[in-house]
């Protein structure tokens, strides 16, 4: 029993510290100020194209994380190598490097534009920048779940005739499916939290972080903190709802 | 429909050497010998989830290795030493598993048989993780058997199941044998287990067969002394 309240209170104690920094809402910057202009529109941009970044990250991982666990192990070992150089990269230099790579001095720049497709403050610049953000960690944490299932199961599907296709279907999906949630998320948090590399690539259209930035250089404090407020209620229910629905299949 | 097999494989730990020959006709055949003598091994190589170094695997004139026939390619039911239930369905889903909806409505007769041979009615709707060692064992057999393999492999099949539900169950798996004619091979340590099921046996030693025959031929000669051994440890024969 005095376990059980040493350990309650020690997670209490790291929520505080974890809480500490929104308390700083309660700070005396003069009444709020709402920014009915740019708040919806950045909004908008915000949650559409992070939700397409999103689906390209997922309809792309999901296979690739799947057929990683019967790579060669060098192969395996080389690629992981790489998916972890690129979630090390500071935010900013990410985006320094991409503009090196795919900005309009670039001959992949000139090429992609001469193509319809602009690679600086646009639509799709905005989208590659969050997908290059989010996916190795979507990447990493769907084949953690996609290895935790046992191999031995989905040999057990197939000897009794199921075919590949049926075999992920059936077995390997439902159960990776929680470490998927959780990869979603992170991918959701990390795009969608995206800033200094968007910074770089996409300064337009804006998008909540970078439009946080904008009201907090124009506007000061008492711009930002409503739009954070709106920014954390909309796009936290998403990872919530996930780590929630996880809860209750692990308890099932 | 007999399965032919020729064929050798090593493994390094522990170190064996299986090198096997047999044509198996349809029938009940015990795989009977030590612990270690390669008996999992050789079944594992018929499943699929191992491969020979060399050799060849034929089932009814279909070629299983070389080169590798898919796993679901193979007609056959394995029954492995670890269940492997499906842990996210319920008992019923784990025994149809391997049926489409409508095979389901055509195989109903047998999918009740097959519940209540092996006595899992009270256990049918219950979800998987929830079920006993022995439990488990007649879920993964009812799988095993759900859809009328003409080849079937059983590893151990009555582990953790008490004398009598063993005897009841030797009965039922010899019923439905002779009324659906498949092969069936099994595989235990314990020649009483294998006895009740299997009129023939096939003994195995240091992955090499050493002698096949009925269990009054091994019992009355065994050809070699751990064979021997092994069947004087018995206590039935000790009686």
């Amino acid at each position: 029993m005095r376990a059980r309240w040493g350990q309650t209170l020690a997670l209490a104690g790291v929520s505080v510290v974890l809480l500490t920094p929104l308390f700083g809402l309660m700070a005396p910057v003069g009444a709020w100020r709402w920014s009915a202009s740019s708040t919806p529109s950045a909004l908008a941009t915000s949650f559409t194209l992070t939700g397409l970044a999103l689906v390209i990250v997922v309809l792309a991982g999901t296979p690739l994380a799947w057929s990683l666990r019967t790579a060669p192990k060098p192969v395996r070992t080389a690629f992981e190598a790489v998916v972890l150089l690129s979630v090390l990269m500071p935010p900013l230099a990410l985006g320094l490097l991409l503009m090196l790579a795919f900005g309009p001095q670039s001959a992949l720049g000139v090429l992609l534009l001469r193509l319809g497709i602009p690679t600086s403050n646009s639509t799709p610049a905005f989208v590659a920048t969050q997908v290059y953000a989010s996916f190795g960690y979507y990447l990493l944490a769907a084949s953690a779940a996609f290895n935790a299932v046992p191999r031995e199961l989905e040999h057990s599907a197939a000897l009794l005739g199921l075919g590949p296709w049926a075999v992920f279907r059936r077995v390997t999906l439902p159960l990776a499916r929680l470490g998927l949630a959780t990869a979603v998320s992170l991918a959701w948090v990390r795009a969608l939290g995206e800033f200094g590399a968007i910074m770089v690539t996409s300064y337009y259209p804006h998008g909540m972080p970078v439009q946080l930035w904008v009201d907090l250089q124009d506007r000061g404090l008492s711009a930002v903190l409503p739009l954070l407020v709106v920014f954390l209620l909309t796009a936290l229910p998403l990872p919530w709802i996930l780590h929630l629905l996880s809860n209750r299949a692990h308890r099932a | 429909m007999p399965i032919v097999l020729d064929c050798v494989l090593t493994k390094a730990r522990p170190p064996l050497t299986v090198e096997v020959a047999l044509t198996l006709t349809p029938g009940r055949w015990a795989l009977f010998g030590p612990s270690g003598s390669g008996k999992s091994t050789l079944l594992s190589c018929i499943a699929g989830l191992e491969n020979p170094d060399r050799g060849h695997i034929r089932y009814d004139g279909e070629d299983w290795f070389p080169p590798p026939r898919p796993l679901n390619q193979r007609a056959l039911g394995y029954l492995t030493q670890k269940e492997r239930l499906f842990p996210h369905v319920s008992v019923a889903e784990n025994v149809m598993f391997a049926l489409k909806p409508p095979e389901r409505r055509r195989e109903r007769p047998w999918i009740e048989e097959l519940r209540s041979g092996l006595g899992l009615t009270d256990l049918w709707e219950m979800d998987a993780r929830s079920l006993s060692g022995g439990q488990a064992r007649r879920v993964a057999l009812a799988r095993t058997l759900c859809r009328r393999p003409r080849l079937v492999l059983l590893d151990e099949p009555f582990a953790g199941l008490d004398r009598p539900l063993v005897k009841a169950l030797a009965g039922v798996l010899r019923a439905w044998q002779e009324a659906l004619g498949f092969t069936l091979l099994a595989v235990d340590h314990d020649p009483l287990m294998l006895a009740a099921l299997c009129p023939q046996v096939l003994a195995i030693e240091q992955g090499r067969l050493v002698q096949r025959g009925p269990w009054a031929e091994l019992i009355a000669r065994p050809a070699t002394p751990a064979l021997a051994a092994l069947l004087a440890l018995d206590p039935w024969t000790d009686t």
